[in-house]
């Protein structure tokens, strides 16, 4: 007993001292990511808080069903401490989540899929908790939001396969949302179609030349919030293939980029990326993201175990309480 | 008395009836207590009326030729009314149970899979009348132009029985509750609201008059839905009616 004690009490210490590692090495060590500044420190709180949280939301989900099946008050008391902390890493990512977009896409909130899922998420675990404190009897309480635990997750999957489809038929420039701006891009002639629309973005091709070895597309953009009308100039690098300047559309940290150009045909490949992509292939990002990823799971498990020994004590003290009061 | 509790469970014809006939007994001793206070089928198409109703007044008829989003708004609205129409109606089935004490003599009358199936198709029932009734006046006063309107039966046909297989568990965990109104609606909401996207967006495709091609994936999505959701009810039903 003492020695587990003392183990508990050097891991503790330890997570102690590799949270503040992170947080300093989130400062000190990460470059800076061209396009983002500083504002790109924080895929090292927002990331893990986002993973834990639907580790949290499974791990909830598992004692709910072992509550069902084998009635012990630990199980409960396991699904309500991994769905609290849970609740408390779901909010933190979507804060964080929500300042990242403001800083980098210009708006707090845009229903992109991830947004549209943990929003969700949010509302999931406040119904479980409205559901608890709205059941009197103890072992009702427990068997009913086990059983909304259960039905709850079972209905996730739907929500992840079909968030991308929200997203897909908003106005909002979705695709850049997405990691790695998987996209296909609008092809724009300046002799045909000289007109497309990425997203809520209107473009319109006026014209496209050779300058040296890279092609200049000229690209007018409208933005629907957005009254006065920007003329980007995005290059091509003929010899490499690969879009050279990436000029930023007007208002919003989105980078326009010409993916392809058929010069022949006065033909271009025009695309939206988000800053953000391949934020990970610094060694040193990757490195202390995955060191993030680990404490904050650590932090996670810490928090739970807590909990969950809280919640198993007042149990404790309130059947002993309950036998004291009773006559001899 | 225990003699005759032993001879009595001895022939058991609870468990002796078949399930389709049990839950078919549930649905209409439902439907003729619903018939003698009309309290859900009141409550429900008053409310539905009064939205539609408000919306109109509210808006007026609204042409495409000012907005070009206009479907997917209409489809949105049709949507709305209905999910908070049917929050006001759908617990009714097991709440009204629980008030008048019936709950425990229909434990008894009745294996829990029965109750559950006989719930669910009389909520499936209320729901159809309650979304027939709310499109046809949507339809009607907000002059609405519906392009392809099997296509919109069919969607709103496959969202009801979506609705139905998500709520109608809720319904049984609520009635169980102190706060039973409010609870209904927040605990529906969150697992409502992947069915509620799919929906409006084939709703909005029929209004725009597209072919079927559009309507297949929303239907199959609302299909696979109402099936995973009626398939965990059943799991979790047992321990949601244990008294």
């Amino acid at each position: 007993m003492g020695a587990g004690l003392r183990l508990a009490q050097t891991a503790k210490l330890l997570l102690g001292v590799w949270m503040a590692g992170i947080v300093v090495a989130m400062f000190l060590v990460i470059p800076p990511y061209v396009g983002l500044g500083d504002a790109g420190r924080i895929i090292v709180m927002h990331v893990p808080t986002a993973w834990v949280t639907t580790v949290a939301f499974a791990l909830s989900a598992f004692y709910s069903a072992r509550y069902l099946w084998k009635r012990r008050a630990a199980d409960d008391s396991g699904a309500v401490a991994a769905a609290e902390v849970g609740f408390l890493f779901c909010a933190l990512a979507t804060i964080t989540g929500a300042l990242f977009a403001n800083i980098v896409w210009g708006t707090f909130w845009n229903w992109d899929p991830r947004e549209t899922s943990i929003l969700v998420l949010l509302l999931i675990y406040a119904a479980y908790f409205a559901l608890r404190s709205a059941l009197d009897d103890v072992e009702r309480r427990r068997r009913l939001s086990a059983a909304y635990n259960l039905f709850a997750a079972v209905t996730m999957p739907f929500l992840l396969f079909v968030a991308p489809r929200l997203a897909d038929s908003t106005l909002h420039p979705n695709c850049a949302f997405i990691q790695g701006s998987t996209c296909d891009g609008v092809w724009l002639e300046t002799k045909g179609v000289r007109i497309g629309q990425l997203g809520d973005v209107v473009l319109a091709l006026q014209g496209l030349e050779q300058r040296g070895d890279v092609a200049v597309a000229y690209v007018e953009v409208r933005t629907p919030g957005l009254q006065n009308v920007a003329l980007l100039e995005p290059t091509f690098e003929l010899a490499s293939g690969k879009p050279a300047d990436r000029p930023e559309f007007p208002g919003q940290q989105f980078l326009l980029a010409v993916e392809a150009v058929d010069l022949a045909n006065g033909r271009a490949l025009l695309n939206i990326e988000a800053p953000g992509t391949g934020l990970l292939s610094n060694s040193r990002t990757f490195w202390t993201f995955m060191a993030a990823n680990l404490g904050f799971l650590g932090l996670f498990i810490w928090l739970y175990r807590l909990r969950a020994d809280v919640l198993v004590l007042q149990e404790r003290l309130a059947r002993r309480e309950v036998v004291h009061e009773l006559p001899a | 008395m225990t003699a005759r509790d032993t001879e009595l469970s001895s022939r058991d014809p609870v468990r002796e009836a078949p399930l389709l006939a049990a839950a078919w007994a549930v649905f209409r001793k439902d439907v003729r207590s619903e018939l003698r206070t009309r309290y859900a089928l009141n409550a429900v198409i008053l409310f539905a009326a009064s939205t539609v109703v408000a919306l109109s007044l509210g808006m007026g008829p609204l042409t495409a030729s000012r907005n070009a989003d206009l479907p997917i708004i209409q489809a949105g609205l049709l949507w709305i009314a209905i999910l908070f129409a049917a929050f006001t109606g759908l617990a009714r089935a097991f709440v009204q149970e629980e008030e008048a004490r019936n709950a425990a003599a229909l434990r008894l009358a009745a294996r829990p899979a029965a109750v559950f199936l006989g719930k669910l198709l009389f909520n499936l029932a209320l729901l159809l009348l309650l979304v027939a009734l709310t499109t046809v006046l949507f339809v009607i006063m907000l002059r609405v132009q519906v392009g392809n309107p099997m296509m919109l039966a069919a969607i709103l046909l496959a969202g009801s029985l979506g609705l139905v297989a998500a709520t109608t568990l809720i319904a049984a965990i609520i009635a169980r509750a102190s706060v039973k109104g409010a609870l209904f609606a927040v605990l529906s909401f969150p697992l409502l609201a992947p069915l509620l996207v799919v929906a409006i967006q084939g709703s909005a495709a029929a209004l725009l008059g597209r072919g079927w091609e559009y309507g297949v994936g929303p239907l199959q999505v609302l299909a696979g839905y109402t099936i995973a959701l009626v398939v965990a009810s059943l799991f979790l039903f047992n321990s949601v009616w244990e008294p």
